[in-house]
């Protein structure tokens, strides 16, 4: 079943007894979602007027999957994370759309309601582990803030279970470690910190946002190994927020491609990879420098568009190398090329087959043309 | 247990020449003291930068990798006169800039500039663009033919900007055009050489492209060398000709880029190779479909420490500078010498099992030369010799550890 169908039928079939019940029917064939964000649009005030972050965004996790959601900055794939967790700036509100855990939407509980669920079920670990932590706590008080305050656990208890949660990330020697400071741990053991202290109140979803981005590549490897140990163990959905796509196909099951606030492909990650359905992401991993080019690196022209000042039609078409006439003038719909695909472009099937859509009268073959204000570039071609 | 200075640091100096080196580090050594007590007396050092010789080829690319606190930063940044040595030589064009005064450093920054990692702090926000990339002229007391004006505009022409944006101020520029700004300061006195450090990790993947292809074209154009220091093993392979793999101050691993990317002679640079994720679901970090519960975790567990389906992942992270171990730096975290048939060998006269990990002594004790072992010394003539610092770096000829 595509991301998509399920999604309609998931929407639809709210009362197919999908309930949320921790532990039990492991996944056996259909998948039950764990959380479902449905048509999610958030906005920015901003002195420049109301800009949309996130427009028209939907993705499910499921128990023991991993959902890599991948973008540039700015593509909107932190701020839509935040809008699941209650966490946006006062600047932002969510236009529409549905997060639903566990059957409640979220975005029609209050605040605080809203925040409580979340820290309940789901959990989100940050890219910077040291501004997450505060410096002036012991990493031991900070793993049990969360237990002692919702749990009402003694000290003592919940001095126990900071050491079992070290242990957890295998955080060598934790019993005398919960005692130190967080600028006395390495950026990787911080990491592990974060990730101890997401899962002390034993979520369902864990949302990673950019969790090894600051880290070297040994460590940004252990790190990986550990979230995929403990998702496997626990059976959590992971959300894994990325813009590595060397990361996206050595972790993740399914991926969302963003651009500018909206999800543009979204599939298994092998096919992603191997047959891409969308321009950007086609141009995405080409762009990567691999071992076997050493002449010019294909580059995308120009950059993202400003939120402020969205081009018309398919937001990508001022770098799309497959760009038409219709792409200037009508957002492209979700397609479904393929069984559990969607490609937001208005020719996902013949990107998906390596064709070029065929060219339409007095079309200029050149994409660029409309207001890109990038450098003057450097177009591959 | 003597720390003796690895004999291949002088080796390396000896070597034929491959081309015009436009410069050469020689037995570089840069310690920052760590102060204690009242009287702040030095009671340890940093060892930043612990005998480092490399050479860098007119109009070629030396590409430097490694972990942070590496010394990778630190050696760029001495290397443009940013921080004094503690000892050791830099010799730009065969002339060494090491000694100099005041006013001679001030000469080598017009040899050799930097470009800086991050677009967004390196540039002066209340500077316009103007000023910022005519600024080398101001501080040098230079006055360009057809005026300072006229030559920003070239420069920023060079670069793929617009000259008329030049009375613009960084904010309305986005990362990539900021660090192409970065590029025509780092230009405006005509070096010979540019240290960038890390000049596209800042960027987005679809940005990063653009400016790695513009560095390469002004490469051709104005015939500049590089040194090329990133974290991004694949951004590396890209642009370098040679590459140098460091590990707590030192060089490990040297030569051609295809040579040390195929043919890893060190466990830390296989280890590091085989840590990058490659953009291909077929080459998983994890077992795909991590609903199969306990027995996906089984995999990760088997291939923690020792090459397989996920490659090597080293444990824990680099030691710290200020006590690097004895002899060989990697030995605390080598997968590969707990499996030689020396440390079983050793491990039977050893009297007590210390911890688990039993390695082959010479590993503890002497520090690894950095030179050329097996076939690979062969074909010195050509390119720059492939050398590493390992004492058992021949057992690592065999290929299948590559990532």
């Amino acid at each position: 079943m595509s991301p998509a169908s399920r999604m309609r039928t998931a929407a639809e079939g709210e009362g197919r007894g999908t309930r949320h019940s921790p532990g039990a029917e492991r996944g056996e064939g259909e998948q039950r979602a764990l959380l479902e964000v449905t048509d999610l649009a958030v906005e920015f005030r901003t002195p420049d007027g109301v800009v949309r972050a996130v427009d028209g965004l939907s993705y499910r996790v499921e128990a023991g999957r991993t959902l890599a959601i991948v973008g540039e900055s700015g593509s909107g794939k932190s701020v839509s994370s935040l809008a699941v967790m209650g966490l946006l700036p006062d600047t932002a509100r969510v236009a529409r759309g549905s997060v639903r855990l566990a059957g409640t939407d979220l975005l029609t509980l209050s605040r605080k309601e809203h925040r409580a669920r979340c820290g309940e079920q789901v959990a989100m670990v940050f890219q910077d582990a040291l501004a997450a932590l505060n410096p002036v706590h012991t990493v031991g008080f900070q793993l049990t803030e969360a237990l002692r305050a919702r749990r009402g656990l003694s000290r003592a208890d919940a001095r126990r279970r900071a050491v079992e949660l070290l242990d957890l990330v295998k955080v060598p020697n934790a019993k005398a470690r919960v005692k130190e400071y967080p600028h006395q741990f390495s950026g990787g053991m911080r990491q592990r910190v974060m990730i101890a202290s997401a899962l002390a109140m034993d979520p369902d979803v864990l949302i990673a946002d950019e969790p090894t981005t600051a880290l070297d590549v040994t460590v940004q490897a252990q790190v990986l190994r550990l979230l995929a140990e403990i998702q496997a163990e626990r059976n959590m959905g992971l959300v894994l927020i990325t813009h590595d796509l060397g990361v996206v196909a050595g972790v993740a099951d399914d991926v969302t491609v963003m651009y500018a606030g909206r999800a543009v492909e979204q599939a298994p990650v092998v096919p992603v990879y191997t047959t891409p359905a969308h321009p950007y992401t086609r141009a995405l991993l080409r762009s990567i420098p691999s071992a076997a080019g050493t002449g010019r690196l294909p580059v995308i022209p120009g950059r993202p568009p400003s939120p402020a000042a969205m081009p018309p039609g398919c937001p990508f078409h001022p770098r799309c190398d497959a760009a038409r006439d219709i792409c200037r003038t009508e957002v492209p719909p979700a397609a479904h090329p393929a069984e559990g695909r969607m490609s937001a472009c208005h020719f996902a099937s013949d990107i998906m087959a390596g064709r070029e859509p065929a060219p339409e009268a007095g079309v200029t073959t050149s994409a660029s043309g409309t207001s890109v204000p990038g450098p003057k570039g450097d177009p591959d071609d | 247990m003597t720390e003796s200075r690895p004999a291949g640091a002088g080796l390396v100096d000896e070597r034929p020449e491959p081309g015009e080196s436009v410069l050469e580090v020689r037995d570089l050594v840069k310690h920052y003291p760590v102060r204690s007590g009242l009287l702040r007396r030095s009671a340890a050092a940093v060892k930043a930068v612990d005998g480092v010789s490399l050479t860098l080829d007119r109009g070629r690319t030396l590409g430097l990798v490694g972990e942070s606190g590496s010394g990778k930063s630190t050696l760029a940044r001495v290397l443009v006169g940013v921080e004094t040595p503690t000892s050791g030589q830099v010799l730009v064009d065969g002339e060494d800039v090491t000694g100099r005064s005041r006013a001679g450093r001030k000469q080598l920054r017009r040899d050799v500039q930097m470009v800086f990692q991050d677009p967004y702090t390196s540039l002066n926000p209340r500077m316009s663009v103007n000023e910022i990339v005519g600024e080398p002229f101001a501080i040098h007391g230079i006055d360009p033919a057809g005026g300072r004006r006229a030559a920003v505009g070239e420069l920023l022409e060079l670069v793929g900007l617009d000259p008329d944006h030049a009375n613009r101020y960084p904010h309305q520029f986005s990362g990539g055009q900021r660090q192409r700004v970065g590029i025509a300061r780092a230009l405006a006195l005509r070096p010979k050489i540019l240290v960038c450090d890390e000049p596209v990790s800042a960027l987005d993947v679809s940005v990063q492209g653009q400016v790695i292809n513009l560095l390469e074209d002004l490469q051709e154009e104005l015939g500049l060398s590089y040194l090329f220091v990133a974290h991004d093993l694949g951004v590396v392979r890209h642009i370098a000709h040679d590459v140098a793999v460091m590990y707590l101050g030192r060089i490990v691993e040297q030569g051609p880029e295809a040579e040390v990317y195929d043919a890893a002679q060190h466990p830390y640079t296989q280890a590091l190779l085989s840590a990058v994720p490659v953009p291909d679901p077929s080459v998983r970090l994890v077992p795909a479909g991590g609903a199969v519960g306990a027995s996906s975790s089984d995999g990760a567990v088997a291939g923690a420490g020792q090459p397989g389906v996920g490659g090597i992942v080293l444990e824990g992270d680099p030691p710290s500078p200020v006590d690097p171990p004895s002899g060989c730096p990697f030995h605390t975290r080598c997968w590969l010498a707990p499996t030689l048939p020396e440390a079983r060998r050793e491990a039977a006269s050893a009297d007590a099992v210390r911890g688990l990990r039993l390695i082959p002594q010479v590993c503890e004790t002497d520090v690894p030369a950095l030179v050329a072992r097996g076939s690979a010394d062969a074909g010195a003539a050509g390119a720059a010799a492939h050398v590493a610092a390992c004492h058992f770096a021949r057992e690592l000829a065999t290929p299948g550890t590559g990532a």
